[in-house]
């Protein structure tokens, strides 16, 4: 079996959350305990009331296709085999944004979809999403 | 926005580097370069200079340094394009409020020799967040513009073939331009025929990257009109930001943060689009200049596609645009030379793509910071 060559996410400890529920198959959040807004990637303070009080809750996953792309070029030596492929501009229904790609099919804009895990090495799952 | 600027700072020089590849020069050699020559446009020499801002070039003091510039002010900027626009308008403010009366604004880019990529490991686009998608193969500024043309596409019904026809514009314009890197007019046929990078945008559809220096000499209107070029009078400038949220393409193609700095600009001015006998649009993608035509209230939300498609850009045409090519076919020089352009289209002095009786010039980016000015021929 080849080793993976594709980049990583970087291991930044704020976010370590939303990886490990990645892990378990479910798409982590970090939220405000003052407003209740969501927020990711994570950060200190909430972009709509600057409150520090956070805490990090599950989601259901699902969200809308808002955009895509498809690359044709290859940035990445990993993905030379891949183009092209399409990138989604997915948002989920607390709000929150992700760039991910979609397993199975092509996308759409405006299309549901909803998270699906895939573990691509034994430390990392990526989160990407799915038709519903 | 302080109408009583309006018109009291010019441009008085203006320099530029030859433009492609050139691997024996660093950036504060392009940058020197480009100075030299502004400072012969106008006749003053390194000792009027009595102010600095660097752009690009990575370090203000070893630029100073190597120069012999000691000024009363100074600043750097982050090498993003949108700072072009910003810079200048720190130099007419430095200036209004007698921090500097003659300021220099340095670029140099050596990011073709250095190999500079805008994606993939190294891209920084934005707000520094990109590491987080590339496990996704999410990069590069091209595929955020590319997502946001798949929008506009959704939204309004405009099409791949409405981006040729501004690509085919600016290399006409680029075909009058001796300093273009790329002067070869092509045909639509051959713009369909470009392969795609990021879907739907297609080689022609991106700048290009090659070095090169940009330098102007600012300076008060009455010190302007005693050197040796006719001043080119900053008659508006306005900047407006839009940060929260912009790891994402905006939801409105930056038209709030347009129509905010186009009410300031235009106010400035005393004029408004109508009035405008060229535009210098920053066009890193051939998307921006759509969503800076609707933002900045050159046509109706959604409809800046049939807009262009008439050629209207181009040489001759009713709104000529990006008369040196542009990003896309002069040269990525990051909003500099298409001010210097401007500079020169107010001055008629661009031979065989000036503008007949160019009175009023405006240069806008759109961006997560939004900047724009107004240059005229006249003070008022």
């Amino acid at each position: 079996m080849s080793e993976y060559a594709k980049p990583l996410p970087p291991d930044d400890p704020a976010n370590r959350p939303f990886w490990d529920g990645a892990k378990r198959g479910v798409l982590m959040l970090q939220r405000c305990l003052d407003c209740g807004r969501h927020r990711f990637p994570a950060a200190r303070y909430c972009v709509q009331c600057r409150g520090e009080r956070s805490e990090w809750v599950s989601t259901s996953g699902a969200g809308v296709v808002e955009s895509y792309c498809t690359f044709h070029r290859a940035y990445w030596p990993a993905f030379a085999a891949e183009v092209p492929y399409d990138v989604v501009q997915v948002r989920l229904d607390e709000g929150v944004r992700l760039f991910s790609n979609l397993v199975g099919g092509r996308p759409r804009a405006g299309m549901r979809v909803r998270a699906r895990f895939d573990p691509v090495t034994p430390a990392v799952t990526l989160v990407k999403f799915a038709p519903e | 926005m302080n109408r009583e600027l309006a018109g009291r700072v010019a441009v008085a020089g203006v320099g530029t580097t030859r433009y492609g590849k050139l691997p024996e020069y660093d950036a504060y050699d392009l940058g020197v370069w480009a100075l030299k020559a502004a400072l012969d446009d106008c006749g003053l020499g390194f000792a009027d200079i009595d102010g600095l801002i660097v752009n690009r070039i990575p370090d203000y003091q070893r630029f100073g340094e190597i120069t012999g510039i000691n000024p009363r002010y100074t600043t750097i900027t982050p090498g993003q394009g949108r700072f072009s626009g910003i810079c200048i308008q720190t130099a007419v403010a430095a200036i209004a409020a007698g921090l500097a009366e003659t300021v220099a604004l340095v670029y140099g880019n050596n990011g073709r020799s250095a190999g500079d990529r805008y994606g993939g490991a190294s891209d920084a686009y934005g707000s520094g967040g990109a590491g987080l998608w590339f496990p996704y193969g999410m990069t590069s500024p091209g595929a955020f513009h590319a997502l946001m043309m798949r929008r506009h596409m959704e939204q309004y019904g405009t099409t791949t073939d409405q981006l040729g026809a501004i690509a085919m514009a600016f290399r006409r314009h680029a075909s009058l331009n001796p300093d273009a890197v790329m002067r070869e007019p092509f045909t639509l046929e051959a713009y369909r025929a470009a392969r795609f990078i990021c879907e739907p945008l297609r080689l022609l559809d991106y700048c290009l990257i090659n070095d090169g220096g940009v330098a102007m000499i600012v300076t008060t209107a009455e010190r302007a009109r005693s050197l040796r070029k006719p001043p080119a009078y900053i008659r508006g400038f306005a900047q407006a930001a839009e940060f929260a949220g912009s790891t994402f393409p905006p939801d409105d193609f930056w038209r709030g943060p347009m129509a905010k700095v186009a009410k300031d600009v235009y106010a400035m001015a005393g004029a408004g689009p109508r009035d405008m006998d060229a535009l210098m649009i920053y066009d890193n993608f051939t998307p921006t200049v759509l969503f800076s035509l609707e933002g900045f209230g050159f046509c109706p939300v959604g409809e800046s596609g049939p807009f262009v498609a008439d050629g209207k850009l181009a040489p001759g045409g009713a709104l000529p645009t990006n008369t040196s090519g542009g990003h896309l076919s002069e040269s990525y020089m990051q909003g500099w030379a298409l001010n210097v352009e401007a500079v020169r289209q107010v001055r008629g002095e661009c031979g065989a793509r000036q503008v007949a009786d160019a009175a009023l010039v405006q240069y806008m980016t759109a961006a997560p910071v939004i900047t724009s000015i107004i240059y005229g021929r006249d003070p008022q």
